[in-house]
């Protein structure tokens, strides 16, 4: 049920959305032949987690989960129960275990959308990463992690507005790494720069 | 040949296109198998759009003008988007009125549709450009505020009032003695403009010598702008017969299309100089890119639209 919501949602109705607003995204066939990944990007608004899910192919929509704070959206019951449902989100608290709940879902073969960052940026800014990316990667060293590079999408619905506008945006994803570092800082170093690699490619 | 000839003029025309863009395609096809290079790749896109619009143009025609409306109308609105995203003029907080702007698309295309012209003529020139800084008074941001005032309006009379005239040709009334009607023009300026850009291009290429602005457009010379010139002028006169026009009136026609297509050229390389979207390095790849096909339509249009209706209605 939730997984035709999903397909709905996302394979139907946010490509045409994203097509109108002006969201382009760049090499999908990095996804090709990965079955468990992090998709990593950079975060300025909503816009990008809908457009790294409707980036993704069908068959993995069910299991990647935009990893979210319950601080922002748990705030409410109602709130949490349809960003799960329509988002499909697991909402972490930015607390001691926080992580034992996104590993529960890579344990169960699950992939993640993080956002390294914990909260939107200001449109163009990029802040600085927190270590939970680089705990993660070293604790399942054998799962790979996607950089994402987002670009634009600030300006179509920042922080704090409800109405978006169109502008062009581009989505960039790069290819799956096996993060190389030894220490969580290493790892979390490595990931941003794999991200802001992606800044100036084609 | 006689077949040819009992075919009404839309009907001869579109296949007159469809040749061309054959011979076109192959053309820069076995160009690029001999000699590849960026030159190439760009007339390549260009002819791949030029199909895009024949194709529009002939579903159009087949099935039912509002789908020319439609077409038009997305054109002038992924060129706003595009010339709203690269401009470094208007301001982040601007951006809720840059959504009232894109407003402005679905209402100048339906007038245009319904054939309302008084409102066609003053939504953006009048209503606008009085609305837009309306609209930033209240916002109540005053730091730059005048800049915004002023660009948002342009953007939306480079991109939008002046390619909706094209659509508007199509809402003309009937004239006696004139079977090509709004479809004919339609195609005839569009023809024109296109070809004027490939006779200049051509003629520079071949003589060459004489630069006319190099600091805005470094393969612009004289040479290629009277070569251009002259060939749209005997282009005009050869496809009279899409148009009201006598002789003359012909020929005038496309010594304006060919002046004002490559004013407008100029215009929109200065805008995105401004930008640095022309300047390597900085350039993001397909930026610009909506901008690039309008650049010489965006004045050509209206010139052409006011120079026939107040000839010929």
């Amino acid at each position: 049920m939730k997984l035709v919501l999903l397909i709905f949602i996302y394979k139907l109705v946010m490509p045409v959305l994203l097509k109108i607003v002006g969201v382009r995204i760049r090499n999908k066939g990095a996804y090709h032949g990965q079955k468990q990944f992090i998709v990593v990007a950079n975060h300025n608004s909503h816009v990008d987690t809908m457009a790294l899910l409707s980036s993704l192919p069908i068959r993995l929509l069910i299991k990647t989960h935009p990893v979210a704070t319950a601080t922002y959206f748990g705030k409410k019951k109602w709130l949490a129960f349809i960003s799960n449902l329509f988002v499909n989100t697991v909402l972490i608290k930015q607390k001691d275990n926080a992580l034992q709940l996104l590993e529960q879902k890579l344990k169960k073969g699950h992939s993640l959308v993080f956002f390294p960052e914990g909260t939107r940026g200001k449109p163009g800014e990029m802040q600085a990463f927190r270590s939970g990316i680089g705990v993660l990667l070293k604790a399942f060293p054998h799962i790979p992690f996607i950089p994402v590079w987002i670009e634009g999408t600030g300006k179509i619905l920042p922080k704090g507005s409800f109405l978006p506008v169109p502008f062009e945006a581009e989505v960039k994803i790069g290819a799956a790494t096996l993060a190389k570092g030894v220490s969580v800082e290493e790892i979390v170093v490595e990931v941003q720069t794999a991200i802001l690699a992606l800044r100036g490619r084609e | 040949m006689q077949y040819f000839k009992d075919m009404t003029e839309i009907q001869q025309m579109i296949l007159v296109i469809l040749g061309v863009l054959v011979f076109a395609t192959t053309l820069f096809w076995v160009w690029k198998k001999m000699k590849p290079g960026p030159q190439v790749d760009e007339l390549m896109t260009r002819t791949k759009s030029w199909w895009i619009m024949a194709g529009i143009f002939t579903t159009a025609a087949v099935v039912h003008p509002a789908i020319s409306f439609i077409a038009f109308g997305l054109l002038s609105f992924a060129a706003l988007r595009e010339i709203a995203s690269i401009s470094k003029n208007a301001r982040l907080e601007d951006r809720s009125i840059i959504f009232w702007a894109y407003l402005a698309v679905p209402l100048q295309y339906g007038f245009a549709y319904m054939g309302w012209f008084v409102p066609f003529l003053i939504l953006i020139p009048v209503g606008m450009f009085t609305f837009i800084p309306f609209l930033l008074v209240l916002k109540g941001h005053t730091q730059d505020i005048a800049r915004s005032m002023s660009v948002i309006p342009t953007h939306l009379m480079l991109t939008v009032f002046s390619i909706s005239h094209l659509a508007y040709l199509l809402s003309l009334p009937e004239l006696p003695h004139f079977n090509a009607g709004g479809r004919g023009l339609l195609l005839f300026v569009v023809f024109l403009t296109e070809m004027n850009d490939v006779f200049q291009f051509t003629w520079g290429k071949l003589l060459g010598r004489h630069k006319i602005i190099e600091k805005i457009s470094p393969n612009k010379t004289w040479e290629g702008f009277i070569g251009g010139l002259l060939s749209t002028i005997v282009a005009a006169y050869l496809l009279r017969f899409l148009t009201p026009f006598t002789t003359i009136q012909a020929l005038g026609s496309g010594l304006l299309i060919a002046c004002m297509g490559f004013v407008g050229d100029i215009i929109v390389s200065a805008i995105k100089r401004d930008f640095g979207l022309k300047d390597t390095g900085t350039a993001i790849k397909g930026h610009g890119g909506i901008l690039d096909r309008i650049d010489s339509l965006a004045l050509s249009a209206p010139f052409f639209f006011y120079y026939v209706y107040l000839i010929c209605y």
